[in-house]
């Protein structure tokens, strides 16, 4: 078991009923607390920096066990006026987390565990009650089951007080419910599939769906969670020049999909590809990039899809620090039987020091074997082995010696820059899946930057544009700008000002060539030729690369 | 942050109406129970009611809870054991000299709730002199998340000035072992030149590293390779990790080094790329640089990482012996910790063996 797969799987799940005959409850499952205490549990009062209290010895039993049917009723039972919001109690150990409704609500017991955990049990506590709720408006459902509960729990009680079994263990009332109940069957299936995928998929009477996922379970890498925060931090920074890489093949994606799902996640389904930004997935698809945003957003957090840089042989990737490089891993095993004549390690080793996918081309070999490496890269990108490492551009100017006075980097530049706006496009919402702008199918430029800066020397309006830009900087910053022999071409130094808002280390190479519409020779030529205030690191995109390795 | 006691079973009870009472008897299977209620109205309570059954009182029963009211989003797992101790201390107040139940005693519970409520806010610490004879001592105790296994190829770091460490509040382990915590040695060379046990290095280091006075980097060598992170940024943005870095790299008695410098620096480091490497290219740069320090900062700042070497025997034939070592689960650190042989060894020994690859990561 994980050592956090404990904190987010629940103790179990508790249907309870409040009315005018009294508290009842009507089923919760498993039945007996089974020795397998959760470890995290356990481990947090064995270990030396956990307080403990006088009396906690290992052989105290955790969980609902102390809990009886009768106490679990009346604790658990409410009043009209905490219906319809999201109820939470915590005794000593055990978090009961529910969504009290009119008539009946059902909790779900769980143990110390992150908010953003409670916070989605409740979610899903709630949706069944929704649903249960619609379905008693509609046929009373919630009314029969719960007589048939009731019902076999008299008849199990009536049963033991006039027999005594021979084993001297009284049968759990709860056991003979299943087969006869499909309420209590949904709730166990909601149990099972929440301790071991965090993918809950139930129909309530047969009938109406309730989904849901625990983003807790589903993105994990290297034992650790992705906090659904982070994910929709960064679901929210992702730009039409990202592509998608889905998880699952095609097929097997489009088989898990319900039957009324929209036709629109098809298409994205099967236009997907690892070579094709958002943008053009929009066009191939025919959808609005907003929709494809929310699609994409929606895969993501299902954990069938993960945000990449699209496929292209620039791409330079390495080895993620997180990968699991072990011989005998199941990772190893799969690629063997994937790519046959292969072995993973030996594919890994050549990642290791920062790679471009046209480094791998071979003019001798067949082309065959070029789109075998392609498969073989995605695959690894699927399975998180890869990172994508991007060039980033930070302007530091030398300090001048002979004025000690003088500090430039006494601010950031965003500081120095003034009133103007030079956050990224996500200013203007491009990324946003959230966003209702109209987002345009070109590629989007700044306000007042490159469009307005007419081709052709020397005009005075470039001139003066130039020296506007030049401004956000200091006296000593601009003099040693121009200065260098490259700013004597009136070309190259309008582009570097114009340029000039990127260059604080949060924009890698790729998205100001899509955002300004440039050659990457062009830019690393203007790098090169600013080469003295200009300082260059490669690094992984951090927007990104939540995907790829755990939060600290 | 802001907590006010308040005797609320009275409060509880109306959630509960007439089952107030049989709420509390049900807890009261449970040995000290506390309890902590989301209310609807954006509040929590967290209480630990205590029943005590005795012929004298009306109803042969006292019951009494003493408890916190809070915001929802506050974090109260601290509160907890403040609340059962405080009714562990009530209960024996009252079996001692039926504190509570007296009417002319019970008028002091007021100005100890409101010292309660005014103290805990201000420093997270109460001393409440009950009378002569009794007072109580409460304190809002953390928990941190458990320390990560410390493996003898860790090297220890403070993260705070070492002066700073008053050295009779530790054990005599962690007295003994602290001259050798430099930032450069690790665990097995600390515990041999220090004469600890292996283990106890460990486990004193973990402690230490559990209060966060100190952080785990890896064994500095002029051969290792390092990269920068997305965090190397966090230089530039951020005022005052710049200001800690220069003055934490800048050689002694030299002028501070410039941030261009040092951003040259660590953004010099990549895959490939040998501290070795750095110093010969760099050279003017690290004029008033202290290199190890460098490193040591950016390691602990998480501007950069290091890149470990793993060596990974490639089967190829069913016959030869499954590898130990060389499975890809260790890296050269490790190993060569493990052995005791050098990086250089062990490279020359690897480089001659073609079934041998190696990861970088």
């Amino acid at each position: 078991m994980y050592k956090t797969g404990d904190k987010t799987s629940p103790i179990s799940v508790i249907l309870v009923s409040s009315g005018s005959r009294g508290n009842k409850l009507l089923f919760r499952y498993p039945f007996q607390r089974v020795a397998e205490c959760p470890s995290s549990l356990t481990a947090k009062q064995r270990s030396p920096y956990a307080l403990n209290t006088a009396g906690e010895g290992l052989e105290d039993q955790d969980g609902d066990s102390r809990f009886s049917d009768i106490i679990l009723a009346t604790i658990l039972a409410t009043k009209s006026d905490m219906c319809g919001k999201k109820f939470e109690l915590k005794i000593d150990n055990v978090r009961f987390v529910g969504h009290p409704t009119l008539l009946q609500h059902p909790p779900i017991i769980q143990a110390n565990a992150d908010p953003s955990v409670i916070s989605c049990m409740h979610n899903l506590s709630r949706r069944i009650a929704i649903a249960l709720q619609h379905e008693e408006r509609r046929c009373q459902y919630l009314t029969r089951e719960a007589k048939l509960m009731l019902a076999v729990q008299e008849e199990i009680t009536t049963v033991t007080e006039s027999e005594a079994h021979a084993d001297g263990n009284p049968q759990s009332p709860f056991r003979q419910i299943l087969p006869k109940c499909k309420l209590a069957r949904d709730l166990k299936e909601a149990y099972d599939s929440l301790c071991t995928t965090g993918v809950v998929r139930l129909h309530i009477n047969n009938w109406l769906e309730v989904s849901f996922c625990l983003p807790h379970k589903i993105h994990r890498i290297g034992g650790n969670y992705i906090p659904p925060e982070a994910l929709e931090c960064s679901l929210k920074a992702i730009r039409p020049y990202h592509a998608l890489l889905l998880l699952e093949s095609e097929k097997a994606l489009l088989s898990q999909l319900p039957l009324d799902c929209s036709p629109a996640m098809v298409r994205l389904i099967k236009t997907c590809s690892a070579v094709k930004n958002l943008q053009q997935l929009a066009q191939d698809a025919d959808l609005a990039l907003l929709q494809i945003f929310q699609i994409a957003a929606h895969l993501v957090y299902w954990g069938k899809a993960i945000i990449i840089y699209p496929l292209c042989e620039n791409n330079v990737y390495m080895l993620s620090p997180h990968a699991n490089i072990c011989l005998y891993s199941p990772l190893a095993e799969q690629f063997a039987q994937q790519f046959p004549g292969h072995d993973l390690p030996s594919m890994l080793a050549k990642f290791s020091l920062p790679v471009s996918l046209a480094e791998f081309r071979n003019p001798l070999e067949a082309p065959a074997q070029e789109a075998q490496l392609i498969q073989m890269v995605v695959w690894m990108l699927q399975r998180r082995l890869l990172i994508q490492l991007h060039t980033y551009v930070c302007l530091l100017v030398p300090p001048s010696e002979d004025e000690p006075g003088l500090r430039d980097e006494d601010l950031p530049l965003a500081a120095r820059v003034g009133g103007r706006s030079l956050s990224t496009p996500s200013a203007l919402s491009f990324g946003s899946p959230t966003s209702s702008d109209d987002m345009t199918l070109t590629s989007p430029s700044m306000d007042n930057s490159s469009a307005e800066l007419l081709p052709g020397g020397d005009s005075p309006l470039n001139k003066r544009m130039t020296e506007t830009l030049l401004a956000s900087l200091s006296e000593h910053e601009r003099q040693v700008i121009l200065n260098i022999p490259a700013a004597q071409n009136p070309e190259d130094l309008r582009m570097f000002a114009r340029l000039l808002h990127y260059f604080r280390g949060h924009h890698h190479l790729e998205e100001i060539m899509y955002n300004e519409n440039m050659r990457r020779s062009q830019l690393k030529t203007l790098f090169d030729k600013f080469r003295s205030v200009l300082v260059v690191t490669n690094h992984e995109d951090p927007i990104i690369s939540i995907f790829q390795s755990p939060m600290e | 942050v802001s907590y006010s006691p308040a005797l609320f079973h009275i409060v509880v009870g109306s959630l509960y109406k007439p089952r107030a009472n049989i709420l509390y008897y049900s807890l009261m299977t449970f040995d000290h129970p506390s309890f902590v209620l989301h209310t609807a109205m954006g509040k929590k309570l967290i209480g630990c009611p205590v029943c005590i059954e005795h012929k004298k009182y009306s109803r042969n029963a006292l019951l009494f809870n003493l408890g916190f009211v809070c915001d929802a989003q506050t974090n109260t797992c601290a509160l907890e054991p403040i609340v059962k101790k405080l009714s562990g201390y009530l209960t024996t107040l009252e079996l001692e000299s039926g504190f509570i139940s007296n009417e002319e005693s019970k008028q002091k519970l007021l100005p100890i709730m409101s010292t309660l409520l005014e103290e805990l806010n201000a420093t997270g610490a109460c001393t409440l002199p009950i009378d002569e004879s009794n007072t109580i001592h409460l304190k809002l105790i953390q928990l941190r998340k458990d320390p990560p296994i410390v493996q003898e190829y860790d090297v220890p770091v403070f993260t705070q000035c070492k002066d700073h460490f008053i050295k009779s509040q530790w054990d005599l382990t962690t007295q003994q072992i602290l001259p050798y915590i430099d930032g450069f040695r690790h665990i097995q060379k600390i515990s041999a030149e220090a004469d600890v046990e292996l283990n106890l290095v460990r486990i004193a280091v973990q402690n230490l590293l559990y209060y966060g006075v100190v952080t785990l980097v890896s064994i500095f060598q002029y051969s290792n390779v390092y990269c920068t992170t997305p965090k190397v940024q966090n230089l530039i943005d951020d005022k005052s990790i710049q200001e800690e870095c220069l003055s934490y790299v800048t050689k002694h008695g030299q002028k501070r080094a410039s941030l261009r410098d040092v951003f040259q620096l660590y953004c010099g480091l990549s895959p490939g790329t040998t501290v070795r490497d750095l110093c010969s290219r760099y050279s003017q740069q690290l004029q008033r640089v202290d290199e190890r320090r460098l490193i040591q900062f950016g390691l602990m700042k998480s501007l950069i990482r290091r890149l470990q070497k793993y060596p990974v025997k490639v089967i190829r034939d069913e016959r030869s012996r499954p590898p130990r070592l060389y499975t890809g689960c260790h890296s050269y650190d490790e190993i060569c910790c493990k052995t005791g042989i050098s990086y250089q060894e062990l490279d020359e020994r690897l480089e001659n063996d073609p079934n041998i690859v190696v990861c970088w990561k």
